[in-house]
């Protein structure tokens, strides 16, 4: 048994080593070979964690969360295993533990946090047994690989249900995670955000469903702060938002940054976050949540947050001569929203790239795109000088945009990456904002780096 | 003026389907065509004999069950509309509800309208993918593109099919055929969504929508430019040259 576990764990990193040197970012090849040698190495790797396992699986947030969780829990002294981004499947989960793991076959670590693609639950949980799962929201994302919303969230209630030791982190505010606690029966926290003064009293973004999980009738909201994140309640049975433990009870939204005031039972804390946007204080809320379910010290808490570094491409500011440039990870209809929102919001004018591909891991189906509100930009489209469009479905953007009721002369389309980015940072707007899925991230991301510094240029 | 009714937006709304509706909306409005859109839902009363198109997306099974059961209210009213000309089109799960039934995998029987003659089944493997299909407007091949994401396979009996499939799956992935056609009846599996990159067929609704609303004008040709690069996209992946023969 051993022997063939140390035999994956060699061939894994042989494989790891071989891609990397083949220029491949090689994330999850390794897991795959790894596993075809012996089928139980992430069982077997798993086991060995000392304190506890953090899974960490929802639509949106989950990289962040991770890397705050992570950040939380080594700041506090402990030996961590993490996957990387884009390594969120079962080998790529696999891959993390194997790359940290001896030749002989053993680890050395306190708690690792794996983050979760959600269709992958099932088979990460049949392996491994979190002492803690982590939700963050559910969103319609990726259908082609997704299925229908209902369908996924169905499987990872499955998935986690039989895991009895699991405790669950949970989003108050969003009645797709919330409904965890009654559907699965296990020990949940919930962390959320009361009323704030941009909640508002309908949800122009809400396109997931609007009934109650528990018995079908149309869930009324006081308020909302994004898509079906609010507080809600049925008229038909008792389901209603739960009290969160954590909440953020006032935002102030600083240049560069977050404040909040968070209440934990009759304790409060002033947060400050070095990132903007609601949904960063979501994933910040998840994180100190766990990590003082975990018994971390709330200063020491407060500290690594504090300190928060975005990751790559999440409102990722770089300074092209002078200018602020954004970059942005755009995934699904909730996501890019989000980002709009900040574009609407920063000063003057503003040049646009935006970047879609559909590979795989951006979801081959990009119809989502017609979800998204576009339609804000062009009430007044004044501040935008231009809109470019690039990636292998850049037409279709400039369509989706077109039928936004953009101008048509203000858009264009621009197949070598490479000039449009520089089309966008060349422009005389006061800032630029490029947006980009998932797989053209990384090659806009190095193109930035070279072209600019990074850094607030203020 | 077309008047137009959105059906179940809060239920059928899949996949970006919504989309049709805009692209519908603005190739009107950059006509000076006024039109008017109005949304139902579940109960909401509507007189479908005044509408002069109505379309309905794609939804989940547990949504296709609510509205069946509500559609089955307006079924007489739905078939005078279609034998005068009422302009639809219905897109997947909304596809499904005007044939005679969907037999889901568990053996559950959903009856649909049965204002169309065919049948759906929950097939083994989930058919997904882009698709090239050609059709016939005004009695001219047309090629048009979209994204299919379905398990349930459909057999049409003695309505005709919307188009050939040229490449991918289609109605069931071994006939060839894609969607069904009836009257002014259209019905696709085709996401993307379908319309706003097949600006023909939007047109040809459009030409027999303002019909229905007894404008017998001509129909004022558009600049297609951005709108065919975007479907040669998906045409030049699948190796075909051309919208248009």
């Amino acid at each position: 048994m051993k022997l063939r576990l140390s035999t994956a764990i060699a061939a894994g990193k042989a494989a790891y080593w071989l891609s990397r040197f083949r220029g491949y970012q090689g994330s999850s090849l390794p897991g795959k070979v790894a596993r075809r040698l012996y089928s139980g190495t992430l069982r077997d790797l798993a086991k060995q964690v000392r304190k506890g396992i953090i899974v960490i699986s929802g639509t949106n947030g989950k990289t962040t969360t991770s890397n705050m969780v992570t950040e939380v829990l080594m700041d506090a002294g402990y030996r961590v295993i993490a996957n990387r981004e884009g390594a969120n499947m079962i080998a790529g989960v696999t891959a993390s533990f194997l790359l940290n793991a001896a030749l002989r076959g053993s680890i050395n670590c306190d708690y690792a946090i794996l983050e979760v693609d959600e269709a992958s639950m099932p088979l990460v949980m049949a392996e491994v047994t979190p002492v803690v799962i982590v939700l963050t929201n559910f969103f319609r994302d990726q259908l082609d690989r997704y299925w229908e919303l209902d369908k996924i969230i169905a499987v990872i209630r499955d998935a986690i249900k039989k895991s009895k030791e699991s405790s669950l982190i949970l989003n108050a505010d969003d009645p797709l995670v919330a409904q965890f606690r009654i559907s699965t029966g296990l020990r949940s926290l919930f962390f959320g955000l009361s009323r704030q003064e941009l909640s508002t009293s309908a949800s122009s973004q809400t396109r997931e469903s609007k009934f109650c999980p528990v018995c079908g009738t149309l869930l009324t909201y006081d308020y909302f702060h994004y898509g079906q994140l609010g507080n809600y309640r049925c008229p038909g049975c008792s389901f209603k938002r739960p009290r969160p433990q954590l909440e953020s009870v006032e935002l102030t939204y600083v240049p560069g940054g977050t404040n909040c005031r968070i209440t934990y039972g009759q304790q409060a804390f002033d947060l400050a976050i070095p990132t903007q946007g609601v949904y960063n204080v979501y994933n910040a809320l998840a994180a100190f949540l766990t990590g003082l379910h975990l018994g971390i010290n709330p200063q020491s808490i407060l500290s690594s947050l504090g300190r928060h570094q975005s990751v790559a491409g999440r409102m990722e500011l770089f300074n092209y001569q002078g200018k602020p440039v954004y970059l942005c990870l755009v995934k699904n209809p909730t996501g890019f929203n989000q980002g709009i929102t900040t574009l609407c919001a920063a000063a003057k004018t503003k040049d646009v790239l935006i970047v879609i591909n559909d590979n795989e891991a951006d979801g081959r189906d990009i119809s989502w795109l017609w979800d998204v509100d576009f339609e804000t930009l062009s009430a007044d489209h004044r501040p935008y000088p231009c809109f470019i469009c690039s990636g292998q479905r850049g037409e279709e953007m400039a369509l989706r945009l077109k039928y936004a009721g953009i101008p048509i002369d203000k858009i264009s389309v621009n197949q070598d990456i490479k000039a449009a980015i520089n089309t966008a940072l060349a422009g005389h707007a006061d800032s630029a904002f490029l947006f980009s899925s998932y797989t053209a991230l990384w090659q806009v991301h190095k193109l930035l780096k070279q072209l600019t510094a990074k850094g607030d240029p203020r | 003026m077309i008047r137009i009714c959105h059906m179940y937006p809060d239920l059928l709304n899949l996949y970006g389907d919504c989309g049709n509706i805009t692209a519908f909306v603005k190739r009107c409005q950059w006509r000076s065509i006024s039109v008017s859109v109005q949304e139902v839902s579940l109960n909401d009363r509507v007189n479908l004999r005044e509408q002069d198109f109505i379309f309905f997306g794609g939804g989940s099974d547990r949504e296709l069950k609510l509205i069946a059961a509500d559609l089955t209210k307006r079924k007489e009213e739905l078939i005078e509309a279609i034998n005068d000309g009422l302009v639809i089109l219905a897109i997947c799960g909304g596809y499904q509800l005007l044939g005679h039934y969907y037999l889901a995998r568990d053996g559950e029987k959903i009856y649909g309208l049965g204002l169309m003659d065919f049948y759906t089944q929950a097939g083994s493997r989930r058919l997904v993918g882009d698709v090239v299909i050609e059709m016939s407007i005004d009695g001219l091949p047309v090629k048009v593109a979209g994204f299919e994401n379905h398990s349930g396979y459909t057999y049409l009996g003695s309505c005709q099919p919307l188009g050939q499939v040229l490449s991918g799956n289609g109605n069931n992935g071994k006939d060839g055929l894609e969607g069904a056609c009836y009257r002014n009846v259209f019905c696709s599996y085709l996401h993307g969504p379908l319309l706003p990159k097949n600006a023909r067929l939007t047109d040809h609704l459009i030409k027999l929508a303002m019909k229905k609303s007894g404008d017998n004008s001509q129909l004022r040709p558009l600049e297609t430019e951005l709108e065919d690069q975007a479907c040669q996209v998906v045409l030049d992946r699948l190796g075909f040259k051309k919208i248009t023969r």
